[in-house]
């Protein structure tokens, strides 16, 4: 815990030269959140702060048909699993927001910290991932995208370079007839960082039967999060039996390398990303059938509550 | 059930409204002029000795006013109990990672912060020992080599790292287990546990001028504090006053000496008030959280169920020191049944962690887990049902109890019939469901207890105790004063107490301030009656006993009309000849009450990750009369719920190489959350006690005891497998589900050794 | 690192004040403004000891950058009441004993005046999550979460 200067970046291009200006020496926030607590545990040890949270309209939310969803990177998470559209077509977003710590601090974290933070077990990251996300970056030479699978290099490290910062998150719109839904595995319905944590984002083609693409993202078991590609494959072009699914669970099992830690075994992790694939493939195929369930339901699910 | 006009009612508590709006002052609220911020460097190393520690880049920091190190103290060992075993801040050699080394006072936080990272201490690594089994066999490093020689050492067996033992026999157990039907032996392991109460330590201490010390503290106990404060600051005990703040919650761990006395003598040294706030990871590693206990239990049982004989041994992890004393929880291992053969025996061994602490009814939690667990296992193994099993063998009024006191009337078959009526036990549920019980005792605690009523002439009463305010105490005492004097509970005003002006009192803890202050109370309140009687009569002209006390009056009772207000008495005590109007009472002991609880869960598991839902959870205490029955629930409510963290997500891991606290957060130390839980069920059995004030009966510590063997018992009616080892984690029961693990380090080896040193047979 | 001006709305009053850039929310209203109703826990974020209302959201003040909050409006548990009555939320606390050692209890009441603000009318369901990120160690959230419910029946009634 040593000082740290505040910088206030006025506009997006204020924010790039203030990075540039003091390299490495500084760090970028906007919700504070995960800064805030690991400057006091002696992680971050930067003189100066650029604090973007400011800046104006960076924090969009909106969706067409076209264009897909539009996340500005200063959304908070709250806003994100609160917002209808989210709700209505991205579920596994929806979930993997509502899964994220508290509402309190949801209410601070923005969507784009949660990119850059790079954390394995990032609860937004596993469906982000399924929904193909594509990051927005504005840098000293402008402005760039990159599809978020090439964002993440390892724990806490992105493709970031110096001066550069997450602006948007694109996420195309879903076909009809997709189902998603992130599992949070984790022992309290709240507050935890995942265990392990699957997002699966499932569109059937017109016959409602066969799979027409299928997405799985797996949090907490590697470097980085990832998308389970073997597990996928099996899905594409196939009728989704229960047999099927479960091959494709063990897939991604099989594609799992977690550690052991305060949290699990790796063992135990690759046994919950058989089990958690299973399950939001299962209900993913539920809703992209047409069943309908209300975001509670989702949420009872998602986060394992005790009621 | 006793008409009542103050208790039995919902009242609220009388320091709510500070409590709601934020007035409540704890010890980190208080600011004072020129106050400095106190940091602590704690010990890098698990064991060795310091060969320097080099302070000067910290003292010449700008903003850094002084630094303080072990030898800065008098070197005077102290301790908790008998044993004088540590030293308040490390002196020589280090015994855990975390132990305080030095501390520094400066201008603001920050700066104290990057003093004490300029603080070089040079260590010689000495070998640590972190497995408490393995501290037990012969050839083990010593943590405390020069154990013999510690003030209050009492007990001597090889290998020399068990500081205590704690035994109990009854019977001839050997002989017992030889004639019994069957006999059933099983091993218990529970987890670290933290209290995890919400406010850190925190204190701010100052030294006036001429050298009187007073701390404001975060504390169940001030006399303790200032006892021990005044022994290793070698000072006057008068020229200390130690202010309890209102607490943020304690569960034990705040009974004793915490760091005060870094504080303390960083303001000697500056003139200035220090004050020490604990930031979380430091309570976690340096204030004494529960260790790992390991639980053996055999039980000797006939073919008709009736238990004839039980040994218990108990290996308890004291850490580096023995800062709660012995482990008290062997005292619990016969349960709440009748046993007429016993043989129990607790010890300590010394490993290299954080020292232990107390934490709500230490020990009686794991212990009941273990033989909780163990009675449903021989309840299948007989083919009785579990809830008939423990019927059967449940104490009853007259039998003798494990401490040889008498058991006087109680509730404990009306709280198991309760639980059995409230789920409709026995009961079928669907696949992957299942229900389990525990029984829980414990006694009504007691203790040194004083109290003084000064009657006000607005007809209001003061009320005086040295006892700090936990869960409610101070409005459960208000309530009966309240109830004793017939005046309204707003009538009753509960003094802010500090050690200059309050009777001695002992702690708050172990569930005593309703059972014994209560009673200290009740009987002061007794004493300003009977002065007000008599004032009365001489004004009145009656005899005493022709007046009755209610409604804030004394008044005739074939006459009511006649009558004095307190108020009024209270104007004229000062004239009479007996002068103003003040009740007093003490007393030291109260006779064994004891307090039992009946619990059971419902539980789902998911057969896919071995996740317990805790779906449904009933307990149902005797409370002998419910003194406020909102407080009262409240406290059970809390109570279950800390049992439930235990048995389900709290689990504080150590590093095994160094004995380090793996897990030092709230965020991976996990405590149950308003979504864990299902809506509490509670129920209160009203059997009063013979001794305790108008027969209430303690109650905040037997609710945490039942959930680790009730949800255990109900994973086992759910899914078929048996765990035994604390927490009930998913991983453990699907591991246990596919057959994989779940055994615990048998402990028959080190059993032997120990039986072998006493010179039992073997 | 010399301290910056700072200029918030807290509990109704501007207040202007000198901050250091590293100081967060919690610590300038108990430090700077003597605002020691809101505690600090934990200061992670992870116990929600420390929550007050910042621009109409429940937040946790100990992750938020005092010099972030500039011209925002912050609620703190000394700003419910008005000299007449507590707020209703207050008052269920204290008449369904929502309450024991008090430590949690201000975080506790300013995230249900949080969730009240945007949800009038929530289910027991909906005040557990709006709770989720609040420990408690006392009460066991019974009590809590019907004070929460008995606070919104009354204020919706009230209207």
């Amino acid at each position: 815990m040593l000082r740290f200067d505040f910088l206030e970046a006025r506009n997006l291009r204020h924010a790039i030269s203030l990075l540039e200006r003091h390299g490495d020496e500084s760090r970028v926030v906007a919700g504070s959140t995960d800064f805030l607590a690991r400057w006091r545990q002696g992680f971050w040890r930067p003189a100066a702060v650029v604090n973007l949270k400011g800046i104006a309209n960076l924090g969009r939310i909106s969706y067409s048909p076209q264009n897909g969803l539009r996340l500005g990177a200063l959304a908070t998470v709250q806003s994100i699993e609160s917002n209808a559209q989210v709700r209505r077509r991205y579920q596994a977003l929806a979930t993997g927001a509502t899964s994220f710590a508290g509402v309190q601090v949801r209410n601070l974290a923005t969507i784009g910290g949660n990119v850059c933070n790079a954390s394995p077990a990032g609860d937004t990251l596993p469906a982000l991932l399924a929904f193909d996300a594509q990051c927005t970056i504005a840098g000293p030479e402008g402005s760039r995208t990159l599809p978020l699978t090439e964002l993440f290099l390892g724990p806490g490290r992105t493709a970031l370079k110096q001066g550069e910062v997450l602006t948007q998150l694109t996420l195309p719109a879903p076909l009809p007839r997709t189902g998603s839904l992130y599992i949070k595995h984790s022992p309290r319905g709240a507050m935890d960082i995942a265990t392990v944590g699957v997002a699966s984002v499932v569109t059937l083609e017109e016959d409602g039967r066969t799979c027409r693409d299928a997405r799985i993202a797996l949090g907490a078991v590697g470097p980085t999060p990832f998308r389970a590609t073997d597990a996928e494959n099996l899905l594409k072009g196939q009728e989704l039996t229960a047999g099927l699914l479960a091959q494709a669970a063990e897939a991604a099992e099989a594609a799992a390398t977690p550690i052991d830690d305060v949290r699990g075994t790796a063992g135990y992790r690759k046994a919950m990303v058989e089990a958690l694939t299973r399950r939001t493939l299962q209900y993913s195929l539920q809703m992209a059938s047409g069943r309908a369930m209300p975001f509670e339901e989702q949420r009872r699910l998602a986060v394992q509550t005790a009621f | 059930m006793a008409t009542f006009k103050v208790l039995e009612q919902n009242n609220p508590r009388v320091d709510a409204w500070e409590k709601v709006t934020g007035r409540a002052t704890y010890a980190g609220d208080v600011y004072l002029p020129g106050m400095l911020m106190c940091k602590t460097l704690g010990s890098a190393r698990s064991h060795a000795r310091i060969v320097s520690i080099d302070t000067s880049l910290a003292e010449a920091l700008p903003g850094v006013r002084a630094v303080i190190t072990g030898v800065d103290f008098p070197e005077i060992r102290f301790g908790s109990g008998a044993l004088k075993d540590r030293y308040i801040m490390a002196r020589d050699k280090v015994y855990y990672i975390g132990e305080p080394v030095a501390a520094v006072a400066a201008e603001d936080e920050i700066t104290a912060e990057e003093a004490i990272g300029l603080i070089d201490v040079q260590y010689e690594d000495l070998e640590p020992v972190v497995d408490p089994l393995a501290s037990l066999r012969a050839g083990s490093p010593s943590v405390h080599p020069d154990l013999e020689n510690y003030e209050g050492y009492g007990f001597t067996i090889e290998g020399g790292n068990i500081c205590t033992l704690l035994d109990a026999d009854r019977g001839d157990v050997d002989q017992a287990f030889r004639d019994a039907d069957h006999v059933f032996e099983d091993t218990f392991r529970s987890q670290g546990i933290n209290q995890g109460f919400l406010e850190p330590m925190a204190c701010v201490a100052h030294v006036e001028a001429n050298g009187r010390l007073t701390i404001w503290a975060s504390t169940q106990g001030p006399y303790q504090v200032r006892a021990q404060l005044a022994s290793v600051l070698n000072m006057a005990l008068s020229n200390i006053k130690v202010i309890p703040m209102e607490l943020g919650g304690g569960f034990g761990d705040k009974l004793r000496l915490a760091f005060e006395a870094f504080p303390a003598l960083l303001s000697m040294k500056t003139g200035s008030p220090v004050k020490l706030i604990n930031n979380r990871e430091e309570v976690f590693t340096q204030n004494g959280p529960r260790h790992p206990v390991t639980n053996y239990i055999k039980t000797g049982v006939n073919q008709d169920g009736t238990i004839v004989a039980r040994e218990a041994y108990t290996i308890f992890d004291v850490g580096a020191y023995l800062g709660a004393g012995p482990n008290s929880g062997i005292g619990h291992g016969l349960g709440a049944y009748d046993i007429p053969n016993f043989r129990l025996r607790s010890y300590a061994a010394y490993t290299n962690k954080v020292y232990v602490g107390s934490y709500r009814a230490s020990g009686v939690a794991d212990m009941t887990f273990a033989v909780e667990s163990h009675m449903d296992m021989i309840a299948h193994k007989l083919g009785m049902d579990p809830l008939d099993f423990r019927l059967k063998n449940a104490i009853k009024e007259g039998d003798i109890a494990v401490n040889g006191s008498r058991v006087p009337r109680n509730g404990l078959v009306e709280c198991l019939t309760a639980i059995k009526e409230q789920l409709g036990l026995p009961k079928e549920l669907p696949e992957g469901h299942g229900v389990g019980i525990a029984l829980c005792e414990w006694r009504s605690g007691t203790g040194p207890s004083t109290a003084a009523i000064s009657v006000n002439e607005d007809g209001t009463v003061s009320l005086l105790t040295g006892s700090v305010d936990i869960s409610g105490s101070d409005t459960s005492l208000a309530s009966i004063a309240a109830e004793s004097l017939g005046i309204a509970m707003d009538q009753v005003i509960v003094a802010k107490r500090d050690t200059d002006l309050a009777p001695f009192t002992g702690p708050s803890g172990g569930s005593r301030i309703v059972y014994s202050q209560g009673k200290a109370v009740e009987m002061a309140a007794e004493d300003t009656r009977n002065k007000l009687l008599a004032l009365a009569a001489d004004r009145l002209g009656v005899p005493s006993d022709a007046l009755a006390c209610a409604d804030g009056s004394v008044y005739v009772q074939d006459n009511p009309p006649q009558a004095l207000t307190l108020g009024q008495l209270a104007a004229m005590s000062v004239t009479s000849r007996s002068g103003p109007i003040i009740g007093n009472a003490s007393l030291s002991t109260l006779p064994y009450a004891p307090v039992f609880s009946a619990q059971a869960a419902e539980v789902e598991v998911d057969k896919d990750t071995g996740q317990v839902k805790l779906t449904r959870y009933v307990q149902c205490q005797d409370v002998g009369v419910a003194i406020n029955p909102m407080a009262v629930e409240g406290q059970l409510e809390g109570g279950a719920v800390q049992g439930i963290g235990r048995a389900l997500t709290e689990d504080m891991q150590f590093d095994p190489e160094t004995g380090a606290v793996r897990n030092p957060s709230f965020a991976s130390y996990l405590m149950p959350l308003a979504l864990d839980l299902p809506e509490l069920e509670t129920l209160l059995v009203r059997v009063p006690s013979e001794d305790g004030p108008f027969g209430a009966r303690a109650v905040a510590e037997p609710p945490g005891f039942g959930p680790p063997a009730a949800i255990a018992n109900a994973i086992y009616d759910a899914v078929g497998v048996r765990i035994r080892e604390l927490p009930l984690s998913g991983e453990r029961v699907l591991a246990a589900l596919r057959g994989e693990g779940n055994d615990i380090a048998y402990i028959g080896d080190e059993l032997e050794e120990l039986k072998r040193a006493e010179g039992l047979s073997v | 690192m010399n301290k910056q001006p700072l200029t918030m709305t807290v509990n109704g009053h501007e207040r202007q004040i000198l901050v250091a850039p590293y100081y967060s929310l919690l610590d300038t209203l108990r430090d700077e403004l003597q605002l020691t109703g809101t505690k600090k826990g934990c200061d992670e974020g992870d116990c929600g000891a420390c929550t007050v209302i910042l621009n109409g959201k429940a937040v946790t003040s100990c992750l938020v950058l005092a010099m972030s909050a500039r011209g925002a409006e912050v609620t703190t548990v000394e700003g419910l009441a008005t000299p007449d009555a507590l707020h209703p939320v207050q008052q269920a606390f204290i008449e369904r004993g929502g309450l024991q050692c008090g430590y949690c209890t201000p975080g506790l009441i300013m995230a249900a005046v949080g969730l009240l603000e945007e949800n009038p009318q929530p289910s027991a369901e909906e005040v557990k999550f709006a709770i989720g990120g609040n420990l408690c160690r006392c009460t066991g959230y019974t009590k809590v979460v019907e004070a929460i419910l008995l606070a919104a029946d009354r204020m919706a009634s009230l209207g």
